[in-house]
């Protein structure tokens, strides 16, 4: 356990001194306030491109912003956000088979199950703060500015696409054990995800799949039950569960 | 204290090792000596479980080792050819994170720490790893290498990426660590074995060409050939008039001491009273070793 902790500590503190965090940090903060900031200034932008848009035909009437447009924001901007997370995070196994770090650790009796295991205990922990932090700020700003009540099961879209995150961090070891290089990893994770759409377009399917997840517009509409997105929470947790499983005897063989 | 039987290993159609047996006595400096390509490093991965081999046994203080698997490595202390660290940390966060991977008493953590920074020179560097320089890397190499105080220390070339001034340092701390653990290490630089090593063993076609004690080694190919060298030419000339069989090197003349001429030699010294430089029994050179029993 104690050298759990201390790799654990040492990612931590990698993300820290490299500036990632700082990094990913601001990237979900600016998202958090932009949401709301976009919603607000609506109207204002809409003035401003009112005669144009007058000269071409169409004609703008007074809209009322409420915290639908906040949120409908929020989960236009979090799958950039994801992406971004991503893009950052899927080289913590592959920078170090490059660097050969990994081996005086390994060569010390620190299990490759632990060194898994912590470093997709320290993404799990980054990105459920991260995103939680931007659902913080847009949830405060939206609440400050309107009334956050007005939105159908938004903590359930919320979390649904939480648990979408958490798929492609339990994907970025699973992949990481197969490939060397970190493009293979984005590639794997992306691949997935696209996949998981691209069966979502099949009616039958598109339940069972995690991309259902994505669908948050018919929740906040309260045009869906949070109960028809059963299967796909199911269906997203085993992914989960079996990336990392999997992961764990692929790295254990894995030539480094 | 390491035992390797009959390991195989193979790289597409390349077969770096065809049965290596070797076995590194307990307390010894063991030089591990082989050219550029010779599966010494391959070896040293083999016993650190972290390639896997084709066929063969390893065993560290008894315990088999297995691929994938580190349990082995808690005897073992490790200093690869360029010894890699987190560039964002300082010599002494990174010695903590070794005793926390190792399971160190915390108590023993900051003097342990301070003892082998001492040890190393590297006590007053403040700065992170990423501003260290290749030497300063090799010493805090040998210091992580020895944190754990492990049964055996495994140095892969440590000295062959060193300016002569870090190899004499390299060196002379492994002189000193050998005195609490076995230590192997791999090298092609013949003169660091000869200057630190007990054993060695020549690795040559994916085998062990020579191996065993150096002393007894040189003893079993050690001729008996003597070495005179006078002060002046006309010495060595009124040396080589008398005795034909003298080979001549410049004033350094070469006996065969087959027959007990050595002493009608001195004796014609003596009585001629002949300055000499010095008389010295020729030993075999290391070269002349690994040259003969690579091509054996």
């Amino acid at each position: 356990m104690r050298g759990f902790v201390a790799f654990v500590k040492k990612e931590f503190t990698e993300q820290l001194r490299t500036g990632k965090l700082f990094m990913l940090a601001a990237v979900f903060a600016l998202f958090g306030i932009m949401n709301p900031a976009v919603a607000k200034l609506t109207p204002w932008m809409m003035e401003q491109f009112a005669e144009s848009l007058a000269q071409t035909g169409i004609s703008i009437t007074e809209y009322e912003i409420t915290a639908f447009d906040s949120w409908l924001q929020f989960f236009k901007n979090i799958p950039m956000a994801l992406i971004i997370f991503v893009l950052a995070e899927c080289g913590i196994f592959t920078k170090e088979y490059a660097s050969r770090t990994l081996v005086l650790c390994l060569t010390k009796g620190l299990t490759r199950r632990r060194v898994m295991l912590a470093k997709t205990f320290v993404l799990s922990i980054l990105w459920s703060v991260l995103y939680f932090a931007c659902f913080g700020i847009t949830y405060a700003y939206s609440a400050y500015f309107w009334d956050n009540s007005v939105v159908c099961s938004l903590g359930f879209a919320v979390l649904g696409w939480w648990l979408l995150g958490m798929l492609c961090v339990a994907l970025v070891p699973f992949f990481s054990a197969l490939f060397d290089a970190n493009t293979g990893v984005a590639a794997g994770v992306g691949g997935v995800i696209v996949a998981s759409y691209l069966l979502g377009l099949i009616p039958r399917l598109a339940e069972y799949t995690p991309a259902f997840l994505m669908k948050s517009a018919p929740l906040m509409y309260g045009q869906a039950d949070s109960g028809e997105y059963t299967y796909a929470v199911i269906v997203t947790a085993i992914l989960i569960v079996a990336s990392v499983a999997a992961a764990l005897p692929l790295f254990n063989k894995k030539q480094l | 204290m390491l035992k390797i039987n009959g390991l195989y290993k193979r790289f597409g159609d390349k077969e770096v090792l065809c049965g290596l047996d070797m076995h590194v006595p307990a307390n010894s400096v063991f030089g591990f000596i082989g050219r550029n390509g010779a599966g010494k490093t391959t070896t040293m991965k083999a016993v650190l479980g972290l390639i896997k081999t084709d066929a063969g046994e390893i065993f560290v203080d008894g315990e088999r080792v297995r691929y994938g698997e580190t349990q082995t490595n808690r005897k073992i202390g490790y200093l690869p050819d360029v010894p890699e660290f987190y560039s964002f940390m300082t010599a002494r966060e990174y010695l903590r994170l070794c005793a926390d991977i190792t399971g160190m008493d915390k108590n023993e953590v900051a003097s342990r720490t301070e003892e082998l920074l001492t040890l190393v020179g590297l006590d007053t560097e403040k700065h992170r790893i990423g501003g260290y320089s290749r030497g300063m890397k090799q010493r805090l190499g040998i210091a992580q290498a020895l944190f754990a105080r492990p049964r055996l220390l495994i140095c892969d070339e440590p000295t062959s990426a060193l300016d002569p001034v870090g190899r004499k340092e390299i060196l002379d701390i492994l002189s000193a660590a050998a005195s609490q653990t076995t230590v192997l290490f791999s090298t092609h630089i013949l003169s660091d074995v000869e200057r630190i090593c007990t054993d060695i063993a020549f690795l040559d076609g994916g085998k062990n060409a020579l191996c065993g004690k150096l002393a007894d080694i040189k003893a079993k190919y050690r001729a008996d050939e003597y070495v005179i060298e006078t002060e002046n030419a006309e010495g060595a000339n009124a040396l080589l008039a008398a005795f034909p069989t003298l080979v001549a090197d410049g004033c350094a003349l070469s006996l065969k001491d087959a027959d007990g001429m050595l002493f009608d030699v001195l004796r014609f010294v003596s009585e001629r009273g002949i300055p000499v430089i010095r008389v010295e029994r020729s030993e075999p050179s290391l070269e002349a070793l690994f040259v003969e029993a690579v091509e054996k």
